[in-house]
């Protein structure tokens, strides 16, 4: 024990409570982290097809204008005679980005990941809030419901874009209820992402077993916990400027809305565009920490080789942290911002990455003389590097002003952010989810499958998102119902569509996951066993798969960090190639030690 | 007789004008044909991130699939935590070449281009043979106002033009921009160039066309759902086809001022921004 930080963990506050028994409190209105992790990941998964379906009608407009939209048409648009009219068009792309961002990846890869993966991975019985986790979920659920009904009622749902920019998000542009509902939920969401934020935070700080130092934590863990201190420090703009639009709909103010429309001199629609981007910059990152921690490990797991500069990835992550708050000016370069402040902004800009490459040198020297065992996770956690390269590179291109002045708001910046934020968070939580699924729901899911799965994806995301880029390289602005109503887009109309049948290979490839991931959960497989990926982190060494209620029959004594692979001297002790966070390394042999003092 | 016959004559020549106004289709997947004066900055900047960074992207790819297939597992992994500080250079110096080569060429490009090209709005401003418009975008309309013979704006002598912006070959035009309703984006795909109007506020962008001919004017910010149609045609007339052009538009707008149309009187004072 001398050792070990003794004020860590706090065994003897963390006793052994007896499960639940009733239906309700077990699986319903649950305080497991599990159970609640599964929810999350069930409210996420359904989005996440909703948000596809809907990508897969601005895919067949921009291919097809004009044409009535099989399957989906005679179902949704009969109004309209099952073509996307221009009204829908704006409700559905703008559904589309708030559905994937909101709804579906954030509560995948943070809901799920943070709340199975931070107590279990740091040696914890629960979450440090366990209430307040359990009121996280359900406010989420609410602001999901209030989509849905967004959906339902007269005009449709939102369709001032993702972005929400007023006077277009207020009555001026948007007279519908939907845009109102949607604006409440995404006041919830915040809500709900503040208290989880909170959760993870406290639980990093407080609650690591004894020994498990900062510097022994899993990638993931620093992953998600600096996710969480990103959304604990900006979730709460989004929510004040979701509000103060709330009140500019509903109440009569007047904070965004200027110009003719306004009574008395008005507000500042560019005051939205602070507020939002203030958090909608760090939001990117809030999307794809996670996953950076994720690819971290699983990169070494199965490399069967320690994280290449551990330290450095942890800095390269805080660094990311800090910059992501002061970078946001990029997003109104076009705004008529001051040229000094905007040139800040692309020093900054330019500057976080640094960062975000470093991390990539490190996944890649990790690799470098590994011993690479290409299961599932692997795969996708590779190809989560590939598609954040081209996604990170592209950035570039924007982070420059003058580029911007071509770039910005044509389809460079749609490709440039659907490979960050979408191809790399996606890949990310596939990643997450091949890799933990045994773990969650102590079955295995068939790996050809998988990988099938994996290259659909990864080469579909690729085609699609790259076509999106050299459409916007020519040009061609985002968000048109009709792009090819301008002359110099004709030339993209086969570009377009070809994009179009690739987003659909990829969207049909989807249904390989949906069948083994129900297949698995449902039906009979294979059972995982405690640690089936052989390596060395806590959730994996230390407990069952799935685990009991509490978690850790013993809080585990953690002795070093989490990627000890190909120590010779664990090998020669266990004749294995790694060793847990929390086992005892076995004395040499009396014979050897004999023959040592001899 | 003869004067309805005359504008009847008049306005058939405008509206055929109007149809001929026909941009020129862009061909191929690459950057739209440049016809301005700084455009070629922006194309050159590209041109280099883009190999630059091709050149970055295919030696980490190269190596990623070296490594994957070098190390199938065929062998032992080494046991290296890359924690020595050579590991920390070579990381280190990875990034560093990139960011010097990359991320700082584009700095300095840009800071370059902008304060002497793209944003250097007192070197435009002082030039005398500067065009200066003003532009009103609204609910899917751009609304052009030239200022007339007196060099002011929201005078009765003021053109008035939609959907279409008029300009001379070879010399700076600014333009200023307002919305009335929502945030519109001007967007010069041709020139690369881009400029938000937004309610409540005047912001302003330049540019100096190279070549005579039409070019589209296009809405880049989503403005509702006619977004799609906030199209306008950009003619870059050779001077003198420009002074008549002016000249017929003059005489146009002077017959159809109408000093009880409010709607149609708006217009500020040009901003020294």
């Amino acid at each position: 024990m001398a050792t070990h930080p003794a004020h860590l963990g706090h065994p003897e506050l963390q006793p052994i409570h007896p499960a639940p028994t009733s239906f309700v409190r077990r699986y319903v209105f649950s305080l497991d982290h599990k159970v609640i992790a599964q929810q999350f990941l069930w409210a996420g998964l359904i989005f996440l097809f909703v948000g596809g379906t809907l990508a897969m009608l601005i895919r067949w407009q921009w291919a097809f204008p004009y044409r009535k939209v099989p399957v989906l048409g005679p179902l949704f648009l009969r109004s309209t005679g099952g073509v996307i009219g221009p009204a829908n068009y704006q409700n559905i792309f703008t559904m589309h980005g708030l559905i994937m961002i909101f709804f579906a990846i954030t509560p995948v890869l943070i809901g799920t990941f943070g709340n199975f993966l931070i107590p279990l991975q740091i040696g914890a019985r629960d979450m440090a809030f366990p209430l307040l986790n359990m009121l996280s979920f359900w406010f989420f659920l609410v602001s999901q419901l209030l989509v849905i009904a967004s959906f339902l009622v007269a005009l449709g749902p939102a369709g001032a874009g993702w972005t929400g920019y007023p006077p277009l998000s207020t009555n001026i542009g948007m007279p519908g209820l939907g845009q109102t509902l949607v604006v409440l939920a995404l006041f919830f969401t915040g809500v709900a992402s503040t208290m989880g934020a909170i959760n993870y935070i406290t639980t990093v700080i407080r609650l690591r077993a004894p020994g498990m130092t900062y510097m022994r934590l899993p990638l993931t863990i620093w992953g998600l916990w600096f996710t969480a201190v990103l959304n604990a420090l900006f979730v709460p703009v989004l929510g004040s400027a979701a509000l103060l639009l709330f009140l500019d709909r509903t109440f009569g103010t007047q904070f965004f809305i200027a110009g003719a429309a306004a009574v008395r001199g008005g507000g500042d629609p560019i005051m939205y565009q602070h507020l939002f981007w203030i958090f909608g910059h760090p939001e990117v990152y809030i999307l794809i920490l996670p996953a950076w921690g994720i690819v971290g490990d699983v990169v070494s797991f199965f490399a069967r080789k320690p994280a290449y500069w551990y330290k450095g990835s942890v800095y390269a992550m805080a660094t990311v942290t800090v910059l992501s708050g002061v970078v946001y000016g990029h997003h109104m370069f076009v705004t008529g911002m001051s040229p000094l402040l905007g040139q800040g902004f692309m020093l900054l800009t330019l500057l976080i990455s640094a960062p975000a490459m470093l991390l990539v040198f490190n996944w890649i020297f990790t690799v470098w003389r590994g011993s690479i065992r290409f299961t599932t996770p692997m795969l996708f956690a590779l190809g989560t590097v590939f598609v954040f390269g081209l996604g990170g590179l592209t950035g570039l291109f924007l982070g420059d002003i003058s580029l911007d002045l071509y770039l910005h708001d044509t389809m460079f910046v749609v490709g440039h952010f659907h490979f960050t934020m979408a191809a790399a968070s996606f890949l990310g939580t596939m990643t997450g989810l091949y890799f933990w699924f045994p773990k969650i729901f102590g079955k295995r899911l068939d790996e050809r499958l998988g990988k099938a799965h994996f290259w659909i994806t990864v080469v579909g995301l690729t085609l699609v998102f790259g076509g999106q880029l050299l459409a916007g390289y020519a040009g061609q602005q985002r968000r048109l119902f009709d792009p090819f109503q301008y002359t110099f887009i004709q030339g993209l109309r086969g570009l377009n569509r070809w994009t179009s049948y690739f987003a659909f290979a990829l969207f049909a490839g989807q249904f390989l996951f949906i069948w083994n991931f129900l297949r698995t959960v449902f039906g009979r497989a294979e059972a995982a066993g405690q640690n089936p990926w052989e390596v060395t982190t806590l959730e994996w060494t230390n407990t069952t798969s799935p685990p009991p209620y509490h978690d850790f029959d013993v809080i585990p004594e953690v002795r070093r960090g989490p990627d000890e692979f190909e120590n010779p001297a664990v090998k020669e002790a266990l004749g294995r190639d790694w060793i847990g966070q929390a086992e005892e390394m076995p004395e040499p042999p009396a014979s050897e030690a004999g023959a040592a003092k001899a | 007789m003869s004067a309805l016959r005359r504008m009847a004559a008049v306005a058939a020549v405008l509206v055929a004008a109007a149809a001929r106004a026909d941009p020129r289709p862009e061909r191929g997947y690459g950057l739209p044909h440049d016809a301005s004066l700084d455009g070629h900055r922006v194309d050159w900047l590209i041109h280099f991130t883009i190999i630059a960074l091709g050149i970055v992207f295919l030696a980490v790819l190269g190596m990623l699939v070296y490594a994957a297939v070098r190390h199938r597992g065929a062998h032992v992994a080494a046991y290296d935590h890359g924690n020595t500080r050579k590991s920390a250079l070579v990381v280190l110096g990875c990034v560093g070449i990139v960011v010097v080569v990359v991320d700082g060429n584009l700095f300095g490009h840009a800071v370059d281009d902008l304060n002497g090209h793209f944003w250097n709005f007192s070197k435009v401003e002082a030039d005398p043979r500067t065009v200066r418009i003003e532009v009103n975008a609204h609910q899917w309309v751009w609304t052009v106002r030239y200022p007339g013979p007196d060099g002011r704006f929201n005078t009765p002598d003021d053109i008035v033009e939609t959907n279409g912006l008029h300009v001379p070959l070879g010399v700076p035009v600014i333009l200023q921009l307002a919305s009335t309703d929502v945030i519109h984006s001007l967007y010069l795909p041709n020139f690369r160039v881009k400029q938000d109007a937004v309610p409540g506020s005047i912001t302003r962008l330049w540019f100096q066309g190279q070549e005579p001919g039409e070019f589209e004017l296009a809405c880049a910010q989503h403005c509702g759902p006619n977004h799609y149609k906030m199209r306008a045609v950009l003619s870059v007339m050779e001077p003198a086809a420009y002074a008549q052009w002016l000249a017929d538009a003059q005489e146009d707008a002077r017959r159809g001022f109408d000093p009880d149309d409010a709607e149609a009187h708006w217009g500020w004072e040009w901003k020294r921004l």
